[in-house]
C-alpha cells in the first residue's frame, strides 16, 4: 500500500479531508490538478454568512481548518441578522482570496504525514469490490486503503459565456476529463448541475462616490481557538441595477446559453443569475449589487449579484448602465459552469459510497454549493475515512446537534435537484444550533476522535468552567428584587449593563454566550423536548445488510425507496420522501424481530 | 411523518364508554406503576408481575373512588411490552370519569386512537401476520402522512385547515426570507401581521368548536332539570331513569342541592341532574342551592324547564332550553311536550324531544362537517396557542417567532398532512427575488 489515504482535489472539501486524515496520523496523499489552486475561492471572496457561518464554527469546533484560514486572511467582518435574533445571526467575512489560498497551501505543506502531488486522476483502482487507489493522467497507479473524492466543478466541467464554451472547471483551468466516465462505468449515478460567477472589475475604474459604502463590524474570530483577530477592514460598496440594465438584459436574453438551451444542468434558485432575476421578477425595479474587494493588494473587485452567462459585450453593456460602474474596466467576465455531480443518495451518512466501499465523496461533487458546505463534508469524509482506517464505526452528526448533521442527512436522505445550500430554515432545531454554541455541541466529539488539539480541548474545558462561574454569579446577584439571572430572561437586557463588577474579568465570548443561553432558556427547553423525540428514532439503527425484500408488509413503492437510500436509522427512513408511515412501523418490527 | 413516542405514560378505557357491570382501564409507559402506587390502597410495587391485586383506588384528596382489581405488568410482560397496569373497576360512568381524571392529574395522558396497539407493534409484540391489520390503525393515527387522513377529514373543515396552513406558510416564508437572507438582501423590517394571524386564529377556533357536538356521543351530554319547586322535576327525573336508567349507583352531588345520574337515551349517553327548585328565597341555605343550580345550568348541554301543567308562567328562553309540562293527567292537555308521571302518557315523546333537542343544538354548527376526536381538537388548540405565542414572542426576535409559526404549522399538519422545510423554501423562492 503506497498510502493509507488518497484525497482527490485540493478545494475546500479536500483541504479539510486531507488534514483530518493526516492529523490523525495517517499517511495521506493529496492529488490536485494544480498545486497553485489549493483553497481557491472560485466565486465570492467571502466565508460565512447566514447558516454558513454556523457551519464554519462547527468545522472549527470539531478540529477543522476553515476558521483558522479566514481568521488570518479576512479583510472585513460582519455579523449578519444582528437585529433578528441570535439563533439566526451569523458571522461573515470578506477574505483576501490570494492570502487565503496561499495560507491553505502552506498549512498543508507544513502538515506532517501529508504529501502533496500534482496530477489529474482519471480512474480508480478496484480490489475485490472496494476502492484500492487511483490511476492518473500521467500514468501513475497509486494504492491506498481509503480514497476521498472532492472534484468540485471539475468533473467534465464546461464553462459558458454567451456563444463561447470551453472544457474548464474554472475559467482558464482545465476540466478533469475521464473520471466521470470511469465512475459511470462503475455504476455511479451522475447528473449535471450549473452555477455561475459574476465579472471582476478594476477598482480604480469605479466611481466610488456614486455608491453607498458598507463598512465592517469589529472583527471577532470564527475559531474558538482565539479571542481576537487583528486584521485590516476594507469597505464594500453597494449599488443598484435600473430599468436600463433590465432592458439590455431582456433584449439579449436569446443569446444566453441558459435560455438558449445549451445548458441543461439545474442552477440554484437562491443564487440566480441577473438574467434569471430580471426574467422571473419583472416587477422589481432594481436589484442590489455589492462590490467587494478580492484582496488587500489587488485591484480586482467582485460584483456580487451580477452573475451571468450572457455574452461579454452584453455584460459590458449592462455593467456600464449601473451607477458606480459606468466606467468599469472588466478584468474577468462572468460565466456559468456546468459540471457532473454524483447523486448523494448513493452515499451513507458517513459519506462513504454505497456503490464502492472505502470511497468517500465530499463537496460540490455531491451536488452542494458553497465553500462552507464543501468544507463541512470534506471534514466529515476525512473523519469517517480515518475511523474506517482505525476499524471504528462512522461518526454521524444528528440533525439535533449540528447544521453539518442537517446538511449531510438532507443530502443522503433526500438527494438534491439543485445545488444545495445551507439555510437556517432547513434545521428543525435552529435555536439549539447557534454559532456560538458549536464548541459545546461538537468539541467533545472532536476530542473523542482525536482531531481536536490538546490546546483546543483545554480552552474548551476552561470556557465551560467560566460559563458556570458566570451563571452562578448571575444567580446570586440581585438587582431590584430579582436575581440578575431572571432579569436576563427579559428581552433587551444586556449582561454588560447589569453593573456586576465580578463579570468584568470574563471574556466577551463567555458573557454573550451566558446572556443568550439565559434569555432563550425557556425556548431552548421547548425545542429540546421536541428534539428528544427525534433522537429516539435516530437511535434505532437499521443493519447495513438489512434485506428489504424479506418483509412482506411494506408497499412496493416504499420498498424501492428504502432500498435506494438504505437508511441507517428508523429516523432517517422516516424522512425519505414518499415512504409511508405505516411502512416505517412495519420496518421497525422487522428490525426488532431480526435483532432478537 | 408522524413523531412516534413510546414509553410516554398513557391510559385508555379498554371497554366501551357506556354503563356496564365492569370496565377496564389500562395504562402503559415508563414509571406508570410508581405513579399509580400512592393512589392504590394495596401495595403494588413489591408484587410480582402479572399479579391480580385487590384494593381501592383513591382520589388525590384521599377519598375512595372504587373497589377494583389491578393487574400489574412489569416491563416486557403486558400487551405493549412496556411497564403497565390494568384496573378493573365497576362500569359506572362517574367511576370511569374519576379514575380518568386521577390518571391525568398524575401525568398519565389519554392515549390516541390505536396507540396501545401501535406500541405493542413497535415493541415487537405482534407478529408480522398481524402487521397488516395494525398497519391500517397506524396509518389512521399518523394522519400527517397524508392521503388517507385527508379523506377522513371532511370537506369544508379540511379546506379551512388547508387555508389556515397556507396563510401561516405565507407568513412563515415572509419571516424566513428575512432570517435566511439578512439585512443586506432584504432590508425591509418585518412586521408581525397581527390582523392576518388573528383571522387565522378565529378560523381555527371555529373548527375547534365543531368538536363539542360530536363530543356529546363520546363523552355524554349533561341535561339539567329545572323548574319551580313541585313543578314535577323529580317525577320526570325518576320516570326517565325508570325507562333508561344506567346500571350504576347514583353519585350524589356535593350537597343535597341536586342529584345526578347517568342514562342512555336512544344511544346517546346523558348525565341527568335534578336540581333544587328555582325560587327566590330568604333562606341562605336555599340561596346557596340556587347558586349551584345556576352553575349547573351554565355548563349544561340542555336545560329542561319543567312547568307545572296548571301554571301559566313566565319562563326563561334560550337556545339550549326545552320547555315541558307536567301533570298531563290533571290538565288533559295533549300537546307534544306534556307528560304525566302518573299515567306515563307523553313521557316517551318528552324523552325523544330531549334527544332531538340535544342533537339539534349541534345542527347550528352541523352544517359544517366536524372534527371527531380529542386529538384533532388538541392539534387545533395547540396551533392556536402557538400562533398566540408567536405574537407574544415578537420582542424576543424573529427567530423565536418563526419557531412558533413552525410549531403552529406542524400542529395543523397532524390534521392535513406534512409541511416540510422544503415547502417553506419553495414558497420563499417563488415569492421573493433573492440572491446576491
Amino acid at each position: 500500500m503506497d498510502y493509507d489515504a488518497i484525497v482527490i482535489g485540493g478545494g475546500h472539501a479536500g483541504i479539510e479531508a486531507c488534514l483530518a486524515l493526516s492529523r490523525e496520523g495517517f499517511e495521506t496523499l493529496l492529488i490536485t490538478q494544480s498545486l497553485d489552486a489549493i483553497g481557491r475561492m472560485s466565486c465570492n471572496p467571502s466565508i460565512g454568512g447566514l447558516a454558513k457561518g454556523n457551519l464554519v464554527r462547527e468545522i472549527d469546533a470539531l478540529g477543522g481548518e476553515m476558521a483558522h484560514l479566514i481568521d488570518s486572511t479576512m479583510i472585513q467582518y460582519r455579523i449578519l441578522n444582528r437585529r433578528r435574533g441570535p439563533a439566526v445571526q451569523a458571522p461573515r467575512a470578506q477574505a483576501d482570496k490570494f492570502s487565503y489560498s496561499r495560507l491553505a497551501k502552506e498549512t498543508l505543506e507544513r502538515q506532517p504525514h501529508l504529501h502533496l502531488f500534482m496530477d489529474t486522476v482519471t480512474d480508480l483502482l478496484i480490489d475485490g469490490n472496494a476502492v484500492a487507489g487511483v490511476v492518473t493522467e500521467r500514468g501513475w497507479r497509486i494504492s491506498a486503503s481509503v480514497v476521498v473524492l472532492t472534484t468540485g466543478t471539475f468533473m467534465d466541467g464546461r464553462i459558458f459565456i454567451g456563444e463561447y464554451d470551453a472544457p474548464f472547471g474554472r475559467l482558464g483551468e482545465s476540466a478533469a476529463i475521464g473520471l466521470g466516465d470511469s465512475l459511470r462505468r462503475l455504476g455511479f449515478h451522475t447528473g449535471r448541475m450549473k452555477t455561475g460567477t459574476p465579472a471582476r472589475v478594476l477598482l480604480s475604474s469605479l466611481d466610488l462616490d456614486e455608491m453607498e459604502i458598507q463598512e465592517g463590524d469589529i472583527a471577532e474570530p470564527f475559531s474558538f481557538d482565539s479571542d481576537r483577530v487583528d486584521r485590516p477592514s476594507l469597505p464594500c460598496y453597494v449599488t443598484y441595477t435600473n430599468e436600463e440594465t433590465h432592458r439590455i438584459i431582456r433584449d439579449n436574453i436569446s443569446r444566453s446559453p441558459l435560455y438558449g438551451g445549451k445548458i441543461v444542468g439545474r442552477g440554484p434558485r437562491y443564487c440566480p443569475s441577473i438574467e434569471d432575476k430580471v426574467i422571473r421578477f419583472p416587477d422589481r425595479e432594481r436589484h442590489q449589487i455589492f462590490v467587494e474587494p478580492e484582496g488587500t493588494g489587488s485591484e480586482e473587485m467582485y460584483l456580487n449579484g451580477l452573475s451571468s452567462s450572457l455574452p461579454e459585450d452584453v455584460q459590458r453593456a449592462f455593467i456600464h448602465s449601473i451607477p458606480g460602474l459606468r466606467h468599469a474596466e472588466v478584468m474577468r467576465p462572468a460565466y456559468a459552469v456546468e459540471y457532473d455531480y454524483l447523486d448523494p443518495l448513493d452515499l451513507y451518512p458517513t459519506l462513504e459510497s454505497k456503490i464502492l466501499p472505502s470511497l468517500f465523496i465530499a463537496g460540490q461533487t455531491n451536488g452542494t454549493s458553497g465553500y462552507e458546505e464543501a468544507a463541512a463534508q470534506g471534514l466529515m469524509a476525512g473523519i469517517n475515512a480515518a475511523e474506517r482506517l482505525k476499524g471504528n464505526d462512522g461518526v454521524v452528526l444528528s440533525r439535533t446537534e449540528a447544521y453539518i448533521g442537517v446538511l449531510i442527512d438532507d443530502l443522503v436522505t433526500k438527494g438534491t435537484k439543485e445545488p444545495y445550500r445551507m439555510f437556517t430554515s432547513r434545521a428543525e432545531y435552529r435555536l439549539s444550533l447557534r454559532h456560538d454554541t458549536a464548541d459545546e455541541r461538537l468539541t467533545p466529539i472532536g476530542m473523542r476522535i482525536g482531531l481536536a488539539s490538546q490546546e483546543k480541548a483545554e480552552r474548551f474545558e476552561r470556557k465551560k468552567e467560566e460559563l458556570e462561574e458566570v451563571i452562578s454569579i448571575l444567580r446570586s446577584s440581585r438587582i431590584a428584587g430579582k436575581s440578575a439571572y431572571d432579569r436576563l430572561r427579559e428581552p433587551g437586557q444586556d449582561i454588560r449593563e447589569l453593573g456586576i463588577d465580578a463579570l468584568s474579568r470574563y471574556p466577551e465570548s463567555v458573557l454573550s454566550r451566558a446572556e443568550l443561553d439565559i434569555r432563550y432558556s425557556g425556548y431552548l427547553l421547548r425545542q429540546e423536548r421536541e428534539a428528544e423525540k427525534t433522537r429516539r428514532e435516530e437511535n434505532m439503527a437499521i443493519p447495513a445488510d438489512f434485506d428489504y425484500d424479506s418483509i412482506d408488509g411494506i408497499s412496493s413503492e416504499s420498498r424501492e425507496k428504502l432500498k435506494a437510500v438504505r437508511p441507517m436509522s428508523l429516523g432517517q427512513a422516516g424522512r425519505i420522501s414518499g415512504v409511508r408511515v405505516s411502512d416505517i412501523a412495519v420496518l421497525a418490527v422487522a428490525i426488532r424481530s431480526r435483532r432478537g | 411523518m408522524a413523531r412516534y413516542a413510546t414509553d410516554e405514560p398513557i391510559y385508555a378505557l379498554a371497554t366501551p364508554y357506556s354503563p356496564s357491570a365492569l370496565a377496564v382501564i389500562r395504562a402503559s409507559g415508563s414509571g406508570v406503576l410508581s405513579m399509580i402506587a400512592p393512589y392504590f390502597s394495596a401495595s403494588i410495587l413489591d408484587k410480582p408481575s402479572l399479579s391480580a391485586i385487590h384494593g381501592y383506588i383513591k382520589d388525590k384528596d384521599g377519598s375512595l373512588i372504587d373497589e377494583v382489581v389491578a393487574i400489574k405488568y412489569a416491563k416486557g410482560h403486558g400487551y405493549t411490552s412496556e411497564e403497565a397496569f390494568e384496573i378493573m373497576c365497576h362500569g359506572s360512568l362517574p367511576v370511569i370519569r374519576r379514575i380518568s381524571r386521577l390518571l391525568e392529574s398524575i401525568g398519565i395522558r389519554e392515549a390516541e386512537r390505536g396507540e396501545f396497539t401501535y406500541r405493542a407493534f413497535m415493541h415487537g409484540r405482534l407478529d408480522l401476520t398481524a402487521a397488516e391489520a395494525v398497519e391500517e390503525i397506524v396509518s389512521a393515527r399518523s394522519e400527517r402522512a397524508g392521503a388517507e387522513a385527508l379523506s377522513r377529514l371532511s370537506g369544508s373543515i379540511r379546506k379551512e385547515a388547508e387555508a389556515a396552513k397556507d396563510a401561516i406558510l405565507d407568513i412563515l416564508a415572509s419571516v424566513e426570507v428575512q432570517l435566511d437572507y439578512g439585512e443586506d438582501d432584504v432590508p425591509e423590517e418585518w412586521v408581525f401581521p397581527s390582523d392576518r394571524v388573528n383571522s387565522i386564529i378565529s378560523r381555527l377556533s371555529m373548527i375547534a368548536s365543531t368538536y363539542s357536538a360530536s363530543r356529546l356521543y363520546s363523552h355524554g351530554a349533561s341535561v339539567v332539570l329545572i323548574g319551580r319547586t313541585n313543578a314535577g322535576k323529580s317525577s320526570l327525573y325518576n320516570a326517565i331513569l325508570k325507562e333508561n336508567r344506567a346500571i350504576v349507583s347514583d353519585e350524589e352531588g356535593t350537597t343535597r342541592d341536586y342529584i345526578e345520574s347517568d342514562a342512555m337515551i336512544d344511544g346517546l349517553p346523558i348525565r341527568l341532574f335534578d336540581t333544587a327548585g328555582l325560587r327566590d328565597t330568604d333562606g341562605s341555605v336555599e340561596r346557596e342551592g340556587i347558586r349551584r343550580t345556576r352553575d349547573l345550568m351554565k355548563d349544561a348541554d340542555l336545560i329542561v324547564y319543567v312547568l307545572d301543567g296548571e301554571e301559566e308562567d313566565m319562563y326563561p328562553e334560550g337556545g339550549n332550553i326545552l320547555h315541558v309540562r307536567s301533570k298531563r293527567d290533571l290538565t288533559g292537555r295533549d300537546d307534544a311536550l306534556s307528560f304525566s308521571s302518573v299515567t306515563g302518557e307523553g313521557l316517551e315523546s318528552v324523552i325523544l324531544a330531549i334527544k332531538a333537542k340535544l342533537v339539534s343544538s349541534d345542527t347550528a354548527i352541523a352544517s359544517v362537517p366536524r372534527i371527531d376526536s380529542e386529538r384533532q381538537l388538541e392539534a387545533l388548540r395547540s396551533a392556536v396557542e402557538a400562533l398566540e405565542d408567536a405574537e407574544k414572542a415578537v420582542p424576543m426576535g424573529e427567530d423565536v417567532v418563526a419557531m412558533y409559526l413552525q410549531s403552529a404549522l406542524s400542529s395543523l399538519s397532524e390534521l392535513t398532512g406534512e409541511i416540510t422545510s422544503d415547502d417553506v423554501l419553495e414558497r420563499l423562492f417563488s415569492s421573493f427575488c433573492l440572491g446576491k
